[in-house]
């Protein structure tokens, strides 16, 4: 039986992160570790009454150090699959079972997509911002991917082993692709659903202008 | 105009006094985090600043001697690119000093699973 951990890097998310815990719970899934990016709110009380493992940040360090943290710590705990979602809520936890799915048939990187879910209604701004980074990194990295902002990905033990980053802030998604790239891992993508409520809506404008100008210079710098 | 001084000049000369003096004093009071290093450099940059307010000539005797005639624009285009330069490692030792606090606060983390 292969050891599953599923990731979920959190700052501030005391109101949603509780539900995601447990819907990935109702997916059947055990190990859920959570690693709490130095929250100013009750996201380590909620994400530990939930049942998920806590890996606390004293200091918030960014979603990339948060990610690694997590790969590590499954690393460490001999995890044969790793998954990766956001904890505001916007990934649908009944995609793990087929980012899984792909990760047993041999691939060692499965990228979630949210554009190649046409029923997904992204906000017109996020749409172009997103194609924008697809375009760079594309230039930059010399792979294409539909999607190369998602949070939502799974690796496989020998992905985990290879892949090494590190950005701390955003540039973390883009700094995976490029480690796709150089060890030229079997990858795919898998069509997502996400959410867009207003509150995840409401984390990503302040994340999406300041960000994706760091992003920019971060991957052109890399 | 005061002694054939412009006021602007006179800012210059009472800053660079102010600081030179300041860093000399803390330095004699052995402060904590005075080193030699940052003395040699509050003088030579303050010090600078200071025989240019009082001798605007100074620089193209300067500008001459480096060879580069009387043009000024030379010397202070070298200027920035020192100023760049230090600007530049100054950003790589502070990305240097974030990589290894993510590296404590990470390792921090793994220990204090909860």
């Amino acid at each position: 039986m292969a050891k599953i951990f599923i990731i979920i890097p959190a700052y501030n998310e005391e109101k949603v992160i509780g539900k995601v815990i447990a819907d990935i719970k109702k997916e059947g899934y055990r190990n859920i570790i959570v690693v709490d990016d130095g929250s100013a709110d009750k996201t380590e009380e909620v994400a530990k009454k939930k049942g998920a493992t806590v890996l606390r940040h004293i200091l918030n360090r960014g979603k990339g150090a948060a990610a690694k943290t997590g790969l590590q710590y499954a690393k460490s705990q001999n995890a044969d699959i790793v998954v990766t979602l956001d904890g505001d809520g916007q990934h649908n936890p009944k995609d793990i079972k087929k980012m899984i799915k792909k990760i047993n048939d041999g691939y060692e990187v499965v990228l979630g997509s949210r554009f190649l879910n046409k029923k997904n209604k992204m906000p017109l701004f996020n749409r172009l911002a997103n194609f924008f980074a697809n375009v760079l990194v594309f230039l930059v990295y010399d792979f294409w991917t539909t999607d190369s902002q998602s949070g939502f990905r799974a690796y496989s033990k020998k992905a985990l082993d290879l892949i090494d980053t590190s950005s701390d802030r955003y540039e973390f998604d883009s700094e995976v692709i490029r480690e796709i790239a150089r060890h030229k891992l079997k990858v795919t993508e898998v069509p997502i659903d996400v959410f867009y409520t207003p509150y995840s809506l409401s984390k990503k404008q302040k994340q999406n202008f300041i960000n994706g100008i760091k992003t920019f210079l971060k991957i052109l710098n890399s | 105009m005061l002694f054939g001084i412009s006021i602007i000049r006179w800012i210059l000369i009472a800053l660079a006094l102010f600081f030179i003096i300041d860093r000399f004093l803390r330095f004699i009071k052995k402060e904590t985090g005075q080193t030699f290093y940052k003395l040699f450099s509050t003088l030579f940059i303050w010090g600078a600043v200071l025989i240019i307010s009082i001798f605007p000539d100074f620089a193209y005797f300067i500008s001459a001697k480096l060879g580069m005639g009387k043009n000024l624009n030379t010397l202070i285009f070298f200027g920035f690119v020192v100023v760049f330069m230090i600007l530049f490692k100054i950003l790589s030792a502070i990305e240097k000093i974030e990589k290894e606090i993510t590296k404590i606060v990470r390792e921090m983390g793994m220990k204090l699973k909860i």
